[in-house]
């Protein structure tokens, strides 16, 4: 996914930043595939682009077999019913001038000929089913708390029964006795209804909760993935070992000797990315090689991926059915 | 909501008074003589009677007074007796007079008020029309060429005077095309197709010069507003949803964006009953503005005092109904 | 040029107004569009003093007698003038009785009668009405009806020229039946009367559209059955001059447009498009510069330019006005600004023909070196910075006038040729409604003069010009004792004039009159009073498909509209 960079009288592009380079992942069927990295690194594009929301440069997108890299317009909005959204900031991704039940019974309009019963009918169980009272279909928006606004996101979401839903960093605007609310509402209705979940989030403790499998991003590209316990534990690359140094300890006595990797310096601009391993810039354990040779994911078995020049290259990708991602 | 409304009229009331006064002593201290326009050979004995007759002997205090009694009493008083054809008290009442016509200003403002609301409120109206394609093609359709040449336009129109735009579109359509007529027909009525048509032809060009002035100015608007609105999250959410695209348009992107768009439409009106005091002179539309123009060479106090005060009180009520007109489009704003 | 073109003019019109009365048939010719670029605001001219109101009602009420365009007097309502020699004026010119011609008739079919005119002479002359005529009506004591068609006028005192009531478009009669509940304070409320009057005109109104439109149509009972030609008018009024000579010359929407002060180029650009005619003619209107003889220096307070003030410092020196005057230009300004608007004149009376003096000719060529010659003579030397000066009194003018484009190229030009002579110049420019507006707390007007020299235009209506040439008597010197009310700017007083305004003031015979008014100008352009610039005229246009046009700066430009017809 490369943004154009144009400047100038004439808007001439001088540039790209790419946002999102190389990515390529699967998820599975009814599993939480957690996405975490810094704040820039490409995380809410890879959601953004695997829903089609922006228009991917190259690469090919796949749900269920049906490819939908390249597809647009009706084509598109045909498939949206698959797979939906949810945002992380609940205020301004509702359109502040609709009621709620027209926010939710949007997408019936539609997609769906129900009749305006049967939506009605619809909107309420939807709202039961998120845990907001009915009586308040006819509100508007700014009428609710945040928390109640993120059940409003989840319900339209829900709406057309999706089978895949990108939650882009859903939690993040929320307080944190009502995060848990959340988090709590999307694993019920994952388990009430087979839902497959990317959840996106810079907080790697929800992750851990809530994440079957957890991918680290750093500066558009995927660095590490594996099975959620295999990264927590024995994270291998450099930049997830930092990432995770970072997560405070309950345990005080533990919190104590807690080693922390600090990373020096910044993040370096997506429009010019360093040659070589993106990460070169801050590593601390850099090699001569990380300057120049980008490094290629190396699976190390158990589904765990790295791509780092620690790890040399070892056997390829197991494909197995379900999402396949590449952006 | 009521209650809000209620609350801001009676507020307006001493607002207005205010105003009247402010305007009245403003009007009082200008440097201005009703005789100063009569010709030199008018003596200063006879120049000081006329001034008496007009009743400028009197102090400022009893002529404010007097006007107060006459705009805020005799008038309502003579308008609804006009309406209900019933009659309140001797019905012998003074009203505002004109000094340069002597007759009744209200009189004087009832017939110039069709040919400014059917030209100036006609170009209001073509103009909006063309304002918001524009603004809203003008953003969905950032930087591409047309946008580029709907600022072209609107920078145009928005920064050529009308007398230049006025004079220029009477030497090409009325001199040398000879397509419509220069000079605009205040006398004319429709009564068939064919006056009709004359009454198009002639409103053709004031309308247009108006028109290109005021969709400059909404375009603008319109585009800022909605390029505001373009890049909210729930636009994003409504394509997520799977909302065709003229719906996320139309439906989420427009309605948003016409909120602030609508309030400065609602605060022009009292513009169109202003008149439009150039283009009616270039076109001699003789309306309110040209009134309002005529007065204020003439120093015919009566008529700019009254004229200026019901363009404040135009301008107060459309504030008014600019503020509620938000409360309604936006769910978000509530008053109580 | 200008001439000329006035001469075709008028001598086209007169053929065609021949021509034109063969058409027997009132109203034959249809409908007639005239634009006057101010809109008249009211019919009633004893209500105002605007030209515009004045000439849009002389179509329909008229005088007993009016003005040619040659400035003579013609019945008009009567058989003949009154004149001492056929007895309608008293031997001793208190009195004048004017028989009115028999038949006459109102437009609504009532009978024009004597009553008529006394009762206008009593609606304008209430003490309370403010009529803005009432000048017309000065010294009258009485006007009674003898019968009902013959008028008297009495005067306090002996009247040489007793043509001011009912003469001219200035003093219309209007009838008692529709007026007589209208008199003095009540006369504004009148609104109906104000805008439909009725009278014996050609035309009457139809619908008044105050300071828009005014729809008029033929007078059904005109005294001439062939007249007026045209069944129907159509009177605009708004916009500019510019675009009023457009809509005649340029696009031929309209067929007469009035009073065209435009830049002279244009107009003749205009005229090239071949559909209309420009027409030019001369009244009494000067430009002029005022020379202030009282000291107007800010030191001196309250005692600024009044007479009390003391002598202007160096305006007083003869010398230096005459220096002043010859420096300028006059064929220059007119050309630049008022073409055929305009020419050169060195006389503050320079029409009617009779009043016209030659003697003062001398300024009507510029000449920088003898002005400067003068100066020189007079012993204003040089100073190092190029400015006059003697006894430590620098030649350093304040030169004002209104805000006008074409007084300010006059006063660029006449700064210009002043500084070629030495003289420092300052201009300034006021609003003409604040320098005409007779503001008492105002330091700007034309009559406080705060300044050296001041520029505007005079004229006096009518063809006599005696309460003209009076304005420069000493008791008309403005000044705080009379609120600064009194016309004369310069603060001239010199016995050997009032001597001659009391002369003219006892003589009635037209030519003896003529002598002393000459004898008046040229006393005031001797001793330099004021400076002369421009005889200004006045500008109109016809359509070329409109005939019988004769313009007329004596009178209303309308005055003959009866004649007027398509061609």
């Amino acid at each position: 996914m490369y943004f154009p960079i144009v400047a100038g009288v004439f808007r001439r592009k001088v540039g790209e930043v790419k946002a999102v380079d190389d990515v390529s992942f699967d998820i599975f069927e009814g599993e939480t595939l957690g996405l975490v990295g810094e704040s820039g690194c490409g995380k809410s594009t890879v959601g953004r682009s695997i829903l089609r929301l922006y228009d991917i440069t190259a690469g090919e997108i796949s749900i269920d077999g049906a490819a939908i890299g390249q597809i647009s317009g009706s084509t598109l909005r045909r498939m949206r019913p698959a797979m939906q959204m949810v945002f992380q900031d609940p205020q301004a991704s509702l359109n502040p001038r609709m009621t709620v039940a027209s926010i939710i019974s949007e997408p019936l309009e539609e997609h769906t000929s129900l009749s305006p019963e049967d939506k009605l009918d619809r909107v309420g169980s939807l709202m039961d089913s998120v845990g907001l009272n009915r009586d308040f279909m006819n509100r508007y928006p700014h009428e609710f708390s945040g928390g109640q606004r993120q059940r409003i996101g989840i319900a339209r979401a829900l709406a057309l029964n999706p089978r895949f839903i990108v939650c882009d960093e859903p939690i993040a605007a929320l307080d944190v006795s009502i995060q848990a609310q959340v988090i709590n509402l999307l694993e019920d209705l994952q388990a009430e209804l087979g839902l497959t979940y990317l959840f996106i989030s810079h907080d790697l403790s929800m992750v851990r909760h809530l994440a079957s499998r957890v991918a680290v991003m750093y500066l558009g590209k995927i660095v590490e993935l594996a099975p959620r316990d295999t990264l927590y534990e024995s994270p291998r690359h450099p930049y997830t070992q930092a990432l995770l140094s970072a997560v405070p300890e309950p345990d005080p006595e533990r919190e104590a000797h807690r080693e922390r990797i600090i990373l020096k310096g910044d993040v370096p601009s997506p429009a010019n990315p360093p040659k070589g391993c993106t990460f070169c810039t801050r590593c601390p354990k850099v090699m001569d090689v990380c300057r120049t040779v980008p490094p290629a994911p190396s699976l190390l078995g158990d589904g765990h991926e790295v791509a780092c020049h620690l790890y040399p290259s070892g056997s390829g990708l197991g494909n197995e059915t379900g999402t396949n991602t590449e952006a | 909501m009521l209650n809000y409304t209620i609350r801001r009229l009676l507020f307006t009331i001493p607002v207005l008074l205010f105003i009247s006064f402010i305007v009245f002593l403003l009007l009082d201290l200008a440097p201005n003589d009703p005789t100063g326009n009569l010709p030199l050979t008018i003596p200063p004995d006879v120049r000081e009677r006329i001034r008496q007759s007009l009743g400028l002997g009197e102090p400022i205090h009893v002529r404010y007074f007097l006007w107060c009694v006459q705009f805020f009493v005799n008038e309502p008083l003579n308008i609804l007796e006009q309406w209900t054809g019933l009659q309140f008290g001797s019905g012998d009442r003074l009203r505002v007079q004109s000094w340069a016509t002597r007759s009744p200003v209200v009189d004087l403002i009832v017939e110039r008020m069709p040919q400014t609301l059917w030209v100036v409120g006609m170009s209001y109206v073509v103009g909006i029309i063309i304002a918001i394609p524009i603004g809203v093609i003008s953003a969905y359709r950032q930087y591409s060429w047309f946008d580029q040449a709907g600022t072209f336009v609107s920078m145009v129109g928005f920064s050529v005077p009308t007398f230049f735009t006025g004079v220029l579109m009477i030497v090409v359509f009325s001199v040398h095309l000879d397509w419509f007529p220069s000079i605009y027909d205040t006398t004319h009525r429709v009564t068939d197709w064919q006056s009709f048509w004359f009454q198009v032809r002639q409103m053709i060009m004031p309308v247009s010069v108006l028109a290109l002035f005021n969709a400059a100015q909404i375009s603008r608007f319109m585009r800022a507003s909605m390029l505001d609105n373009l890049s909210q999250d729930y636009v994003r959410t409504a394509r997520a949803k799977g909302v065709r695209e003229p719906v996320v348009l139309l439906v989420h992107v427009l309605r948003n964006s016409l909120i602030p768009v609508v309030t400065v439409i609602a605060l022009g009106i009292p513009q169109v009953f202003g008149g439009a005091i150039i283009t009616e002179q270039v076109f001699k539309v003789n309306g309110l503005g040209q009134l309002l123009i005529i007065g204020i060479q003439g120093a015919d106090i009566p008529l700019v005092q009254t004229l200026t005060f019901i363009f404040a009180v135009l301008i107060v009520f459309f504030n008014l109904i600019a503020d509620l007109l938000y409360g309604i489009l936006d769910p978000r704003i509530r008053y109580e | 040029m200008d001439y000329r073109r006035l001469f075709i003019g008028c001598a086209g019109g007169a053929v065609l107004a021949l021509a034109g009365s063969a058409n027997a048939e009132r109203g034959a010719d249809g409908h007639v569009n005239i634009i006057y670029w101010q809109a008249a605001s009211i019919l009633n001219p004893f209500l105002s003093g605007g030209t515009k109101d004045i000439e849009s009602s002389s179509m329909v009420i008229e005088p007993l007698a009016r003005y040619d365009q040659d400035g003579n007097m013609v019945p008009w309502l009567v058989d003949e003038i009154p004149t001492v020699a056929n007895g309608g004026v008293s031997e001793d010119l208190t009195t004048i009785t004017w028989a009115i011609t028999p038949g006459i008739l109102w437009s609504d079919g009532t009978p024009f009668t004597a009553h008529d005119v006394v009762f206008t002479a009593e609606y304008c002359m209430h003490p309370e009405g403010g009529c803005q005529q009432s000048t017309s009506y000065s010294d009258v004591t009485s006007v009674e009806a003898l019968d009902d068609l013959t008028v008297k006028v009495t005067f306090s005192t002996a009247k040489p020229f007793p043509y001011g009531p009912f003469v001219g478009a200035e003093s219309p009669i209007i009838q008692k039946a529709q007026f007589q509940d209208c008199l003095g304070a009540k006369a504004p409320e009148c609104t109906e009367q104000n805008f439909g009057p009725i009278g014996t005109g050609p035309f009457r109104v139809v619908e008044f559209r105050a300071n828009d439109v005014i729809s008029m149509e033929a007078n059904p009972n005109y005294r001439d059955p062939s007249k007026p030609h045209f069944a129907t008018l159509t009177f605009k009024g708004g916009g500019d001059a510019a675009a009023a000579a457009r809509s005649v010359l340029e696009t031929g929407e309209f067929d007469y447009a009035w009073n065209l002060q435009i830049d002279p180029a244009i107009l003749s650009q205009m005229e090239s498009a071949g559909k209309g005619t420009v027409i030019a003619a001369f009244g009494t209107a000067v430009e002029r510069l005022m020379v202030n003889l009282t000291n107007p220096s800010p030191d001196l307070g309250d005692q600024r330019s009044t007479v009390k003030g003391g002598p202007h410092p160096f305006l007083t020196d003869p010398a230096v006005r005459r220096a002043l005057s010859v420096a300028i230009d006059r064929n220059l300004l007119s050309e630049v600004g008022y073409g055929s608007a305009g020419k050169a004149t060195c006389n503050v009376l320079p029409a009617p023909a009779i009043y016209a003096s030659t003697a003062n000719d001398e300024c009507l060529v510029q000449d920088i070196d003898k002005a400067n010659q003068i100066l020189d003579e007079a012993g204003w030397a040089r100073g190092s910075d190029g400015v006059r000066a003697k006894d430590g009194v620098r030649l350093s003018i304040l030169y004002q006038t209104s805000t006008n484009a074409v007084r300010q190229d006059t006063q660029a030009l006449v700064k210009q040729w002043w500084g070629e002579i030495g003289v420092e110049t300052e201009l300034k420019n006021i609003d003409a409604s604040v320098f005409f507006g007779g503001d008492q707390s105002s330091p700007d007007t034309f009559q406080k003069f705060y300044a050296d020299i001041e520029m505007y235009t005079n004229l006096f209506s009518g063809t006599d010009p005696e309460t003209y040439m009076n304005n420069w008597t000493c008791d008309e010197i403005p000044s705080p004792d009379n609120n600064w009310l009194g016309n004369n700017m310069p603060r001239y007083c010199s016995s050997d004039y009032d001597a001659l305004a009391s002369e003219l003031g006892g003589t009635a015979d037209l030519a003896e009159r003529a002598r002393i008014a000459k004898a008046m100008n040229d006393l005031l352009m001797k001793d330099g009073a004021m400076i002369p610039l421009i005889h200004r005229g006045r500008v109109s246009s016809h359509s070329n498909a409109l005939g019988g046009v004769i313009l007329n700066t004596w009178d209303s430009e309308l005055w003959n509209v009866a004649d007027w017809h398509r061609q």
